[in-house]
């Protein structure tokens, strides 16, 4: 129970990476608060706040804050895991997907940090999902990938200005089988073969889950992190420790 | 809970610690016995000052690292985990450093990581895989003045790790290393030393961090130990900067 006693806030809870974070900072004793854009899951854990509320928006953020404020007073971790993902070049890419994942991914990391960073006691944690695909770039996902650089940059900002009371780091995710990897699949011409092709780079032998994450939010969540701040920790099962071109899968 | 770090996370594994009874190995060892853990802390000379065995050993010496795992093979029948920590520092540039320094360096820091990784893989397949964690360094990244060869040993460390993660990984064997910054050991007041006034300059050392303090020993155990436990089984090939939010920042230019 390592966070007994500390307060949290995980944006985008419904599923995937969000939900695996949410119930691990629960099982180490912290009070948790998600949100998204729609109805309460049926299946969340009862003990677990739900707001409906638009990361993207302002107005929709500030409300949030204040229920953050309402609901605990303070807040000591904030995750900021919402965010979509829209297979594209660059190209193809609309004024309105612009707005669609910028206002997401880029936006909505910006206005979470800025309305409840005022929150945030001495000893605050901020953790943002970036990606790998932040660092080397994923065929076809560009505004995704740049979304991500931004995270990047924005939580070096963040340790810098905000340290010591605050510190912030981001986690990279390689491949994580959640609903957004399949969608990246299914963009192949042979969905199966590419995911054994994927799978046959990973030195893990596996993709990861949700859990592989939430365990190392856990970490940079309690003080046992208390010197870990303005990084950038890639978690994907040595995915990008080895080189793109590998003769043995010719 | 899996793993939480309330309960020992470590129970019932065999860990090695090379430069145990250093300021940062001495550290470690605590925290893996106060998690459950087998250890042994191996070191060129001391005792440990930890609830750790002490081994004898010289990084160096092949001979010195096949006994070390002969015998944590013969006492235990396998190895969970290996630390490579056994590590020098020599303060001065290329220019005043000998060869026989920029030998020694690289025989302690990069050889002594490749014969002790070499030579626990075998133990580690007896275990059905481990975690593998090395010392790497902020400098294996950006440079600190008067430190050449310590940073190229770094650099060496960090690819060496990507190279072994790569390789091992299929055995279930992972590998990361983690690259601490300012973190308060003798290397450190060694370091400061060399540069004139210890108290002003841990002043300003300090206040370059985001959050304004260096590290310590335990900091470091704190990471090294998630690195170890099943928490992170799916971190390897990483290098894990610890350095207290230090280069996140550009430098701290005096205008």
């Amino acid at each position: 129970m390592r966070l007994k006693g500390k307060t949290a806030l995980v944006t985008g809870g419904r599923q995937g990476i969000g939900r695996a974070i949410v119930e691990r900072l629960a099982d180490e004793g912290a009070r948790v608060m998600t949100c998204g854009r729609a109805y309460r899951p049926s299946d969340l854990p009862k003990e677990i706040g739900w707001q409906v509320a638009d990361v993207s928006d302002g107005a929709s953020v500030r409300k949030l804050a204040g229920q953050v404020r309402a609901t605990f007073g303070g807040l000591s971790i904030l995750v900021n895991n919402a965010g979509v993902q829209i297979e594209k070049t660059l190209a193809e890419t609309t004024d309105a997907d612009w707005d669609r994942l910028m206002g997401t991914n880029a936006k909505g990391v910006f206005l979470c940090c800025r309305e409840m960073i005022p929150l945030m006691e001495r000893g605050g944690s901020i953790i943002n999902i970036g990606s790998v695909s932040g660092n080397t770039a994923d065929p076809g996902l560009a505004l995704y990938n740049a979304s991500k650089a931004f995270v990047h940059g924005l939580t070096r900002s963040i340790a810098v200005d905000h340290g010591p009371a605050i510190r912030c780091n981001a986690i990279l995710p390689g491949w994580i089988m959640t609903g957004m990897a399949d969608a990246a699949f299914a963009l192949a011409s042979d969905p199966d073969r590419a995911k054994a092709d994927a799978l046959s780079r990973h030195p893990a032998g596996r993709f990861g889950q949700g859990s592989d994450i939430a365990a190392l939010a856990a970490w940079l969540a309690c003080d046992e992190a208390g010197f870990a701040t303005g990084q950038c920790y890639t978690l994907d099962g040595g995915l990008t420790a080895a080189s793109p071109l590998n003769p043995g899968l010719f | 809970m899996n793993g939480g770090a309330d309960n020992a996370s470590l129970g019932n594994r065999i860990a090695v610690v090379t430069g145990g009874c250093g300021g940062i190995g001495t550290a470690i060892c605590e925290r893996f016995v106060r998690e459950g853990a087998t250890v042994y802390a191996a070191d060129i000379a001391g005792d440990s000052r930890s609830a750790a065995r002490y081994l004898s050993l010289d990084v160096t010496c092949e001979d010195s690292i096949r006994a070390m795992m002969e015998r944590i093979g013969d006492e235990q029948g396998r190895l969970d985990i290996l630390v490579n920590a056994a590590g020098i520092e020599i303060e001065s540039t290329i220019e005043e450093t000998t060869l026989a320094d920029w030998n020694r360096i690289f025989a302690i820091n990069v050889t002594g990581m490749f014969l002790a990784c070499k030579h626990a893989l075998s133990l580690l397949r007896r275990a059905g895989g481990g975690s593998i964690i090395n010392f790497g360094s902020y400098d294996g990244f950006i440079a600190d003045p008067g430190l050449a060869a310590y940073c190229a040993t770094k650099g060496a460390v960090h690819a060496l790790t990507r190279a072994m993660a790569c390789d091992h990984g299929p055995e279930n064997i992972r590998v990361n290393a983690v690259c601490p910054g300012y973190v308060d050991t003798p290397m450190l007041q060694g370091f400061f030393g060399s540069s004139g006034d210890i108290d002003s300059l841990r002043q300003a050392v300090q206040d370059v961090h985001p959050v304004r303090r260096y590290g310590t020993p335990e900091d470091v155990a704190n990471l090294v130990n998630w690195l170890a436990g099943d928490e992170a089984r799916y971190a390897s090939g990483q290098l894990w900067v610890l350095d207290g939010g230090l280069t996140a920042q550009v430098q701290q230019m005096r205008l």
